[in-house]
């Protein structure tokens, strides 16, 4: 599914490069749940980023789905995140002025879905058990319903791979738990979900932990039986 | 459908926040009715001066007696030089002329009907006379070669005419005085209005040329001799040989003055031209101003909602939005704008117009040209105001928007 060699970024800022991240070598799999864990501003955000074809390395291999993607332009690069990628953040990102179904519907405006658009949307909606909830207006959602509304957009192009990034970061443990059973309920049904976390409890229900310091992988293991969510 | 869903979209940025909205649109709200008001008085006056020399003939010159003759200024009898055969000698010699209606105009002329009197324009000429000016006998019949022939005294009048002396009644087969001689009404002319100079055209009564020198003037000459071309085109060079052939016959020397007058139907349009040129000066600078002034607006208002929006811009890269489709999506919010300032202004304008005409005598028209031009700047306003923004929201790198 996923295959890097040798991926380093590296910034100039004030003359001076910054050494982001540096010889990761990574390979994940179809259907596994990976989180990567690492401290802030140890490199992680940008791993994601770059892994979501949000960003682009400096140096090193990336193929994605049998696919190279250093050598993509801007155009092609947003039609892979567009069909293959689902994106949740930790700050949801939703358009505050759109109802939860438009928001839903997002990726499906680039994507040249015309029909049933509504349709598809309340049917993502439901499978993140927001059903009832598909005109409500961001600002009329709580934080974990929010969440939910993004991972119903993240989910609506029925995407290869989900990348989250800190996604029960902004939410109370109540609502962390239930986005957390959403995730393994994902897996469960056979996506592939990579999670950027900074929290040892949240990582330990995926099956397998990056850990990152300084750029660079540290270790990287299998947890041998991921905490299950209790409700 | 991937634009019609960015519409959408442009439609709810739009509608988030109404009063930016509102502030963007001003500029080209003004611009756009300033416009309007403006292209629809000088079109309209041009119409109407258009509709003026269409009454005149586009292909038709006019030969005065006299130099120095200016249209709609009649001038008294005394000038004896253009006569009959002068026009006749213009039929015959100049390839180009296809018809000359040969006539003699007088102004307050005294007419009476038993106690009723009143003042007409007197005009005396031939049948042919009617084809040249297209005005027909509405009712009854026009004068005729006969009555040409018998010196009759006959008339065809004019319905102010028929008002002053007939108070409405029909007057066909009665009898008027005209200059006291006693003639009977055989036809009423068409209804015409005013002309472009002030002269009630119903107020003419017309008879035959003959009669008018013979019995009414006691005269020989003309007073002017309407020629209809068969070129247009070849106007210029007609003009040149009417010039020569009436300077021949007069026997003008080299570098004396015409005695004769020709007015084309060019002049007729600048003579008749009144729209004030400084007024329109004026209004176009406003109009320019304010479509300036609002392209600035919209684009700085654009900037800041660019900046605004880079959580929105960052989303949409995220979830598979290409460069362009940013950059659309932006240009069709200014274009929004632009085009709803548009239509607000083109409404506001014609508005305007009505009020202004409510005051004022205010040549205007209503057209779809005015209106296509308003809107045609008002697009290329937006779009030129919004690509500056648009660019900026399409190059943002989407991980820098997200933060």
């Amino acid at each position: 599914m996923i295959e890097v060699n040798e991926l380093s970024k590296v910034y100039v800022k004030n003359n001076e490069e910054v050494i982001v991240l540096k010889d990761i070598c990574l390979r994940i799999d179809e259907g596994e749940f990976v989180s990567v864990m690492a401290p802030s501003g140890m490199g992680k955000s940008t791993l994601l980023n770059i892994l979501g074809c949000l960003d682009k390395p400096t140096g090193g291999t990336y193929t994605l789905d049998g696919v190279s993607v250093e050598g993509m332009d801007d155009d092609e690069l947003s039609r892979t995140r567009n069909k293959k990628i689902g994106f949740v953040f930790q700050s949801f990102h939703l358009l505050p002025r759109m109802k939860a179904w438009e928001n839903v519907t997002l990726p499906l405006i680039y994507s040249d879905t015309d029909s049933n658009m509504k349709e598809k949307a309340g049917a993502a909606l439901n499978e993140v058990g927001l059903g009832d909830r598909v005109e409500h207006l961001p600002r009329e959602l709580s934080g974990g319903q929010q969440q939910r509304v993004a991972i119903a957009r993240a989910l609506i192009n029925d995407p290869r791979i989900i990348f989250a990034d800190e996604p029960t970061g902004n939410l109370d443990s109540a609502s962390g738990t239930e986005v957390m059973r959403i995730f393994k309920e994902l897996h469960r049904k056979g996506r592939t979900l990579v999670l950027v976390t900074h929290d040892m409890e949240t990582a330990l229900q995926s099956d397998r932990i990056i850990e990152m310091r300084d750029g660079g992988i540290v270790a990287d293991r299998t947890v041998e039986a991921p905490t299950e969510v209790t409700k | 459908m991937r634009l019609l869903g960015m519409g959408k979209q442009a439609v709810a940025a739009l509608a988030d926040n109404k009063s930016r909205t509102f502030l963007m649109m001003l500029g080209i709200v003004i611009g756009v009715a300033t416009l309007t008001i403006i292209t629809s008085s000088v079109l309209g006056a041009r119409a109407k001066v258009m509709k003026n020399v269409g009454k005149f003939g586009f292909d038709q010159i006019a030969v005065f007696a006299g130099s120095g003759k200016k249209l709609g200024v009649f001038r008294s009898l005394d000038v004896t030089t253009l006569t009959l055969e002068d026009a006749e000698a213009m039929e015959a010699e100049i390839g180009n002329i296809r018809e000359v209606t040969p006539q003699i105009n007088r102004r307050n002329v005294p007419v009476k009907h038993g106690n009723l009197s009143s003042y007409a324009t007197l005009v005396c000429a031939n049948p042919n006379w009617s084809s040249v000016w297209q005005t027909r006998a509405a009712r009854g019949r026009f004068i005729s070669d006969e009555d040409v022939s018998r010196l009759a005294r006959v008339a065809v009048i004019g319905e102010t005419m028929v008002e002053d002396l007939f108070a409405g009644r029909d007057p066909v087969g009665e009898q008027i005085l005209i200059n006291n001689l006693p003639f009977k009404v055989i036809g009423i002319l068409e209804k015409r209005g005013t002309s472009p100079a002030g002269v009630d055209m119903d107020g003419r009564i017309l008879i035959p040329l003959s009669t008018g020198q013979k019995r009414v003037f006691n005269i020989d000459h003309l007073g002017m001799i309407k020629v209809a071309l068969k070129d247009p085109a070849k106007m210029d060079a007609t003009v040149g040989d009417v010039a020569a052939l009436l300077r021949e016959r007069h026997r003008i020397q080299a570098g004396t003055e015409d005695d004769f007058t020709i007015v084309t139907p060019t002049q007729a349009m600048t003579m008749a031209s009144k729209i004030s040129s400084s007024f329109t000066l004026f209004l176009v600078l406003v109009s320019a101003v304010s479509l300036i002034v609002g392209a600035i607006v919209i684009a700085n208002i654009m900037f800041i909602g660019v900046n605004e929006r880079r959580a929105e811009i960052g989303i949409r890269r995220a979830v598979g939005a290409k460069k362009q489709d940013i950059l659309i999506q932006f240009l069709i919010e200014s274009l929004m704008v632009a085009v709803g300032g548009g239509i607000i202004g083109v409404v506001t304008g014609l508005l305007g117009l009505k009020g202004l005409s409510f005051f004022m005598k205010f040549p205007s028209a209503l057209m779809w040209q005015p209106i296509v031009l308003a809107l045609f700047c008002a697009i290329l306003v937006g779009l030129l105001a919004g690509i500056q923004p648009a660019r900026k929201a399409a190059g943002m790198n989407p991980v820098e928007a997200l933060k």
